[in-house]
Parts: C-alpha cells; structure tokens; sequence
C-alpha cells in the first residue's frame, strides 16, 4: 500500500509545482506590465478574458450547462457599480463586491433553470439575458442613464483598475484551483457526468449545482463592474453585448472545458491572434472570429489543453 | 380602438405567417438532424438582401425572387451540409456543439454580409400597385396581403410533402425514429442533407418575405429571426413541423397585440416570456404531443 501512495505524492508534487510555476509566471508577468511600459489596455482585457472565461468554465466544464446568456452577469454587474458609484456615491471598492454580490442575486433568480439541461438551458438562457437587457433600458432614465447610459466622471485610474482586474484574476484563479481539488468540484463533475448516480453515492445534486453556478455568476458581474470603472461608461449597447457571451464560449472552449488551465491558455492565444488580426484586418476581425469558432468546433472540440490530455492521459494527473 | 385591434389581428396574422416559416424550417433541422441552428436568422436576412441585390441589380422584382432563391438557398444549404455537418457528428455532445459551431456561422454571416452591404438599414424600392387594399374598415398593403397567400401556399405544400409524399414521410420518420429509418433502408445521410437543403431553403424564401413586409433589414437582424425561430419552435414543441406553423401564427399574433395594449418596450420582452413560460409550464409545446423519440 506504501508505493501507490508514494506515487499520489510524487504526482501531487508535480502539480503543484506546476501551479506555482504557471501561477507565478502568470503573476510576474502581469504585474510587471505597467512597470514595463507593455500595453496596459491589451493586458486589461487579456486578464478580464482569462477570468470571464474560467468562471464559464465552472459552469460548462464543471457542471455541464451551456449559459448563452452568460453576458447577462456581466451586464448587471457593470451597470450595480456604474449606478451604486454614480448615484448613490458609494466608494469604488464598496461597490465592486456589490457588483459580485448583484451576479449572486441574478444566479440565484435564474436558479429554478438548472433543472434543465442542454439546449433547453442554452435558449433559457439566452432569452433570460434578453429579459436583463431589456429590464434595465426601459428603467427610468435618472437610474440607468436611458440609451447614453452611465458616465461615472473623472474616476478612471488605468493603473490601479489594472491591478484590481488583476486581483480580481487571481482570486478567480484560486478560487478554480482549489474548486478542481475539492470535494465540491469532484461532486460537481459526477453530477455533469451521471446525476442519478451522483445521487445515490449522497451527493446532493441540486445544492453542488446551486455553488458551481453562483461561483460561475460572481466573476463576470465583478469583471462587468472592473470593466465599466476602467472605461469610465456604461451603457446597454456595449454591457449585454452577445459579442461578450461569444468570445467567453469561444475562448473557454478553445482551451479545454473542465480543466484550471484550459481556459487561461485558450484566452493567452485568442486574444493574442485576436488583436493581431484586428490590427492587420480592422474589417474582417469578426469574420474571422466566426470561421475560428467553426472550425474550432470541427478540428479541435475538446480544445487545446482537452486533446492533449487526450494524447496523453496519464499527464492528467499533472495537469491543473 | 377597434380599429387598432382588427389592425392588430391582419398584421399579426401576416407576420405570424412568416414567423411560423421560419420556425417550421428551424423544427425540421432541428427534428432530422439534431442541430440547432443558431445562424437560421443570418439565413433569412441573407435571402433578404438577396431579393435587394436581384432587385437593384436585374431589376427582377421580389416575387420572381421567391423561386430562385428557393432554388439558390437549397443548393448553398446542401453544400453547408457536407462541409459541415459530417465533422460534427464525431465530436462528444454533436448537440451542444452544433449550438457553438452555428454561433461561429452566424457571427462569419453577419460579418460577410456587413462587408459586402455594410450597416446601413435597407428596403427594396418595390410598389405594388394598388399600393394597399381595403379589407373592411382597414387597410393594408399589397406587399403584406401578397407575403401572406405565399405564406399559405407554401405552408400547405409543405404540410402536403410531409404527410403525402414519400420523402415527406421519411423526414417525418427520421424526427421520430432515426434508428430505425436506417433499418428500413433510407439512407440517413441523403436523407438529412435533404432536411439541411430544404431547411436552408425556406428561410431563404422566408427572408424575401421579411423583405417584403418589414419596412427595412440590416446585416445585424439576423440575430432577431433567431430568436424569433427559437421562440416558436419551443411553443410548437421542439422538433414538430406542425406545430412550429401554428405556433408562429399564435406568437405573431400575440406579438402585435402586445404592441397595441402594452408600451413598445414591454411588448418585445413578451416573446421572452412567452420562451421561458413555455419551457417551465409546458416544455412539450402547444400541441402537447412529444413529436420526438
């Protein structure tokens, strides 16, 4: 019995060795930016990527559902911070967790649809962001600033909201780290796989669904929120965007659903091919994003990290 | 008041008629192949602009655009299915990943067609005349009165191909039974391409229809028909032709009825609603019966 033990041991140290080294360059680098006079704006949305498409990733590679509407967090979070600040000149950093703390109210609200499952959840969902867009442009136009939205004034501070983003990234990091090792993301991932299964072994399945899901909504609505101080406006056009949902999906699944570092990597080399193509081919970025996505899907439908691991399964025991 | 109900009903029956094709083709792709076309609405907007072009190109008015772009949008459909969808089907959940790929065709659609037509709203320059009749105390527009007996022979032929025909039949089975279709000796693959073509098809003639009722398009209301098609599928069931068709007709009515008792903007979250109503309260559809396996 010694020896299989010895083995988890040594397996558990490369892991985790392999977590400090990704998750230290990853730090390094992205704190070094600034200092380093890089593209403060593209690493901004190089960071907002990495969290929003790791916080889909619990909802889709941990829990199975497909949220098409996940824009809707995102949404309501940019516009909890852009009103709390503007309107009831809250402190920023008061009004950042609210924003998170908005994105649990909405998960909460849209809870009863996790008893549905593939398309059926996707169109819900999809429809549910509509509802969300539309709720907020027909508020009245003193609270949500009608269809020229919010300006939140003179508060923008590139460089500390480039720090918070980055706050924001590692606590998401972590927070999926530790998720993908817990009890919690190990029910989560025999629920995806066989409910009733999980359910006889005593999981409770509609409460490990409920955590995956609120840890899926907190992220994007704090990013909304980051996201709406950095460019200093709000407004519905931009905030419940389907574009946002897209590259989220997009991005996730290009890396891999169900791994920590699928969805890093997917965002690191989409929004790196995305900026290099916008710069070379302002007109035909979108084009080109849509024939990335079908061919992805067609090519490479476990992503890059997913075929790998496909490749080369005992490396799973390695791989965050 | 009155006046705007019975205006309600003739529009809401001459644009439920177009919601209810663009949900029957999105049904029976959806019923044969088990894909779901998030791109259907890019398909309609795309027969749309190709009545525009045929229009201020040749000079070919819209109604001689409805067979050719029948033909046209059947034979660019077959050809989407082979590139398409045989890669798919290999891939862990076809079903789910369907719904990603067709989110990838329709943002390359849009942004092809925003290339080629760029943003700008716009409408064919093509008058009936009389330019409206007068039905009772209402009025209404040839083009929309013209849009609607389409609507109604085409619905019918299809309800005539489906139930009469052979290959009508076999559709119908292949959304039942697609196991054991193949045991009774269709080939699958034929016979789904077939669905793809004729699905792309319809929408096709769909979108020279919008472009005659609706007062302008642009590259970007695609994603509208979308949602439109989604919403009228649910209601009829996912999967049944027949209810797809009165669906459209219950929604287009629903919808233009809302816009008379309600503000214009509660009356576009009513098609929402009715979305997320359907799939908690009845997920089978209006008619109540599963048409699937």
């Amino acid at each position: 019995m010694a020896s299989p033990s010895r083995a988890a041991d040594s397996a558990d140290r490369i892991y985790f060795t392999l977590v400090a080294l990704i998750g230290g360059a990853l730090l390094a680098y992205f704190a070094a930016v600034p200092v380093l006079g890089l593209n403060v704006a593209f690493h901004f949305y190089l960071m907002l990527w990495i969290t929003m498409a790791s916080a889909f990733n619990v909802a889709s590679g941990f829990a199975g559902y497909m949220p098409f509407g996940y824009v809707a967090f995102y949404g309501v979070g940019a516009f909890t911070t852009a009103i709390l600040v503007k309107k009831a000149a809250f402190p920023l950093f008061l009004a950042l967790p609210l924003s998170g703390v908005a994105g649990l109210v909405l998960a909460l609200l849209f809870a009863p649809t996790l008893r549905l499952s593939g398309i059926y959840f996707g169109i819900v969902s999809l429809a549910l962001a509509g509802i969300c867009r539309l709720a907020i442009t027909n508020m009245p136009e003193e609270i949500t600033g009608g269809s020229f939205g919010l300006q939140l004034g003179s508060r923008a501070q590139p460089l500390q909201s480039f720090y918070v983003m980055m706050a924001v990234m590692v606590l998401a990091l972590a927070t999926i780290l530790w998720l993908s090792r817990s009890r919690l993301g190990k029910a989560l991932r025999a629920t995806r796989d066989d409910a009733e299964a999980a359910d006889m072994m005593g999981v409770n399945v509609p409460l490990v669904r409920l955590y995956g899901w609120l840890i899926s909504a907190f992220f994007p609505a704090v990013c909304g929120g980051v996201e709406a101080w950095y460019t200093n406006v709000v407004d519905t056009e931009t905030a419940f965007n389907t574009l946002i949902t897209a590259k989220t999906v997009i991005y996730a699944v290009a890396g891999g659903l169900g791994t920590v570092t699928g969805p890093i990597i997917g965002a690191v080399a989409m929004v790196w091919l995305d900026e290099l193509i916008w710069r070379q081919f302002p007109l035909l970025n979108l084009l080109i994003l849509g024939v990335a996505t079908v061919i992805l899907v067609l090519f490479l439908p476990r992503g890059i990290v997913g075929t790998v691991l496909r490749r080369k399964p005992h490396w799973r025991r390695y791989v965050p | 008041m009155e006046l705007l109900i019975l205006n309600g009903l003739a529009n809401g029956l001459i644009v439920g008629g177009i919601y209810a094709l663009v949900g029957v083709s999105l049904t029976l792709l959806y019923g044969v192949l088990r894909v779901v076309n998030f791109a259907h609405g890019e398909f309609v907007i795309a027969g749309s602009f190709f009545a525009f072009v045929l229009f201020s190109t040749l000079k070919i008015p819209p109604l001689l655009a409805v067979p050719l772009a029948a033909v046209a949008f059947f034979a660019a459909g077959w050809l989407l299915y082979y590139v398409l969808i045989p890669r798919l089907a290999r891939s862990d959940d076809p079903e789910l990943m369907s719904f990603l790929m067709f989110y990838g065709v329709s943002i390359a659609a849009a942004a092809l067609m925003l290339l080629l037509f760029e943003a700008d709203s716009r409408s064919i320059d093509f008058t009936f005349t009389p330019i409206s009749v007068q039905i009772g105390p209402i009025y209404i527009s040839t083009a929309r009165l013209v849009a609607l007996a389409i609507t109604i022979v085409i619905s019918i032929a299809l309800a005539l191909f489906l139930f009469r025909t052979l290959p009508g039949k076999a559709l119908r089975a292949a959304i039942m039974n697609p196991e054991a279709i193949q045991i009774m000796g269709v080939d699958i693959v034929r016979l789904s391409a077939f669905a793809f073509a004729l699905a792309s098809s319809l929408a096709g003639v769909t979108g020279v229809l919008v472009a005659l009722v609706f007062p302008a398009f642009n590259p970007f209301s695609g994603a509208e028909y979308t949602i439109i098609a989604f919403i009228v599928v649910v209601l009829g069931g996912l999967g049944n032709p027949v209810g797809a068709l009165l669906a459209g007709v219950v929604f287009g009515l629903a919808e233009q009825m809302a816009t008379v008792f309600l503000p214009q903007a509660l009356a576009q979250i009513v098609g929402f609603v009715i979305l997320v109503g359907t799939i908690f309260l009845r997920p089978s559809g209006l008619l109540g019966t599963r048409f699937r396996r």
